[in-house]
């Protein structure tokens, strides 16, 4: 009984790994590099720099929207923090006027509130959105797509719990050059180091969408959604200008209120209703790195007066914990030290899932009726392993490098910037699926360690912010950017020397050396 | 082929399916049945009730797609599940049509 228990939970965790492994592998590689959106959007910005102080950042952010956007119904804002050197600003004009280019209702701002002409990119965001959202389709079909990939995360996680005999023996158990033995150990290394980080991160990436994916709780008890979500954040109803203007009061002084009220923390976001009318209000949410919750508290001020009119009610239990969970998922509260922790737990389970599907290859080809000719399930699997893995790496490599050498002001420069990381993967795929398989693995790892090895050096043609020029400069970001893409290089270069000497090989070569040693005896 | 010599002895292509078929469709509405009932059982403010049962939703429909593939009969897992979906729907039904809702 006990054994057919693991046997079958080892058959569920094979499929249900290997049904959207290539989906989970570019959610858990993108969502990985998302860890540090703030700071690949700064290197891919290599205009800005400098450390805008928020108070004054904000109050020229109100300055720019005075004159821009005088008459909108909203502004938002986010001020620069400690990761981000820019202000982040969004405004929504009055009456429903059909929405222009972003351009038109959005604008990225310094630390004086002037719009920064800097080359135009998504930078880390789209790596962030694109873990969730997909690209090129839409997003609701992509979310859906993205839950069900995480639900079969889940169970493959707790099925290769069970499947798994010795879980604490296998703990540092990495044999190399092994073939089957040490995919399987790299599996589980990654797999069982990082368990508890895996387990959370699929759970909490679940509760991220959980009102989409899992409507009914809320259906139960709720009519409309609207007044759950209306029981929940108290949302103030929209009022209408009264026509009578009055200039708005310094933002600055609000900020500090509301960082007082806050113990210190800073203010992360602030939203400004009919900014310029006697009706104006001003609500304020802390800032997101200073606490664990992903949803902070929020304060409302009068805009005129800057007189106290709301804040937010505390929590229950449920909707803290729900709070906790999704900025555990986001990770936006980590300091330096467990930033990097969630960064390298993020490959662990990158590894984990790409060890996965390449195990399923190499556990399959030795039973294979005739292992020249493979039934076409198995080619399909391993030429998608190669696109998925090193097809990704070359990707991002790719994005990398077309931030730096498209012309500054192209016309759509940040969607061609997008475009040229999905040329390179499905590049890849094409050339996986025409080459012979093990000759494609070499190739393509190959091509994504010259790309990866590539983005310092172009970096340092097109920018005077080199590698040495940050080190002398101090400039961390930098330093830790090109040596991650080195990292990453070396990574997937390895990977390939790997694949070009196969096991095969290898053996043959012990067999013939044991061979001539018994001769020789 | 690969895929029988990794399925456990005695599997049928049918009994994959029907364990597939309640481990996901059939699962998903058991699941959101029974977070319903949860959301109207538990002793909190409604808005605390549904979240708790929203989080608590997705551990539930883990371990029922588990279940779907490590119990032995088929058709004891279907007639469970089939039971429990009656049992939960109806006490759903009854609960909404004399409380109402929000």
């Amino acid at each position: 009984m006990k054994e057919s228990l693991r046997q079958s939970m080892a058959w569920l965790h094979t499929w249900t790994g290997l049904l959207l492994g290539w989906l989970l592998f570019a959610m858990f590689a993108t969502g990985t590099a998302a860890y540090f959106q703030d700071e690949i959007t700064r290197w891919m910005q290599p205009e800005v720099a400098g450390r805008p102080d928020p108070v004054v950042a904000t109050e020229g952010a109100v300055r720019f929207l005075q004159t821009t956007a005088p008459d909108a119904k909203r502004w938002f804002i986010t001020p620069p923090n400690s990761r981000s050197a820019t202000t982040q600003v969004f405004w929504q004009p009055e009456g429903d006027r059909p929405r222009g280019s972003r351009r038109d209702t959005s604008a990225t701002l310094d630390g004086q509130g002037h719009r920064i002409e800097a080359r135009e990119t998504r930078g880390g965001t789209f790596l962030y959105r694109f873990h969730f959202d997909l690209h090129y389709l839409p997003v609701i079909w992509a979310r859906y797509m993205v839950g069900i990939a995480a639900m079969f995360m889940l169970i493959a996680i707790l099925s290769g719990v069970i499947t798994h005999k010795k879980i604490f023996a296998d703990f540092f158990m990495l044999r190399f050059g092994k073939g089957q033995r040490s995919w399987l150990d790299a599996h589980n290394v990654t797999a069982v180091l990082a368990l508890p980080f895996h387990l959370m991160i699929t759970f909490t990436g679940l509760v991220t969408l959980a009102t989409l994916y899992m409507p009914w709780g809320i259906a139960a008890n709720y009519a409309s959604p609207d007044s759950f979500f209306e029981a929940v954040f108290a949302r103030s109803d929209e009022v209408e200008r009264s026509g009578k203007a009055a200039p708005l009061a310094p933002v600055g002084a609000m900020m500090r209120t509301a960082s007082a009220e806050w113990h210190g923390a800073g203010v992360g976001f602030l939203s400004v209703s009919n900014p310029g009318d006697a009706t104006a209000t001003v609500s304020l949410t802390r800032a997101p790195e200073d606490a664990i919750g992903s949803r902070g508290p929020a304060l409302t001020l009068d805009g005129t007066t800057g007189r106290r009119l709301d804040a937010s009610v505390s929590k229950g239990a449920a909707l803290e914990t729900e709070s906790v969970m999704i900025g555990l998922h986001a990770g936006r509260f980590a300091e330096w030290g467990l930033r990097w922790l969630y960064f390298l737990s993020g490959v662990g389970g990158t590894i984990m899932v790409g060890s996965g599907l390449v195990l399923w290859t190499v556990k399959r080809r030795t039973r294979l009726p005739d292992p020249e000719r493979p039934h076409f399930g198995f080619r399909l699997v391993e030429r998608l392993n190669v696109a998925a893995i090193a097809g990704l790496g070359a990707g991002l490599a790719s994005y990398f490098l077309a931030n730096r050498l498209l012309p500054l002001r192209m016309e759509a420069r940040a969607d061609w910037e997008v475009h040229s990381l999905f040329i390179a993967w499905v590049a890849v795929l094409i050339w996986a699926l025409v080459r012979p398989a093990q000759r494609a693995w070499i190739e393509a790892l190959a091509l994504a360690a010259l790309l990866f090895a590539a983005v310092p050096f172009v970096n340092a043609l097109t920018t005077p912010r080199n590698l040495f020029a940050s080190l002398v400069a101090g400039d961390w970001l930098f330093v830790a950017f090109d040596a991650v893409m080195l990292l990453l290089a070396a990574g997937f270069g390895w990977a390939a020397r790997k694949a070009a000497r196969p096991r095969s090989a290898r053996v043959k070569r012990r067999a013939s050396q044991a061979q001539e040693t018994v001769v020789a005896a | 082929m690969a895929t029988k010599a990794s399925r456990p002895r005695g599997v049928s292509r049918w009994n994959v399916a029907a364990r597939a078929l309640a481990a996901i469709p059939a699962n998903y509405v058991l699941t959101s049945l029974g977070i319903a009932c949860l959301a109207r059982l538990l002793p909190m403010r409604p808005e605390e009730a549904s979240v708790a049962a929203t989080l608590a939703s997705f551990a539930l429909f883990a371990v029922l797609a588990l279940a779907a593939f490590a119990v032995r009969s088929v058709a004891r897992l279907w007639l469970a599940m089939i039971g429990a979906g009656i049992l939960l729907g109806g006490g759903l039904w009854i609960s909404i049509a004399t409380g109402g809702r929000l």
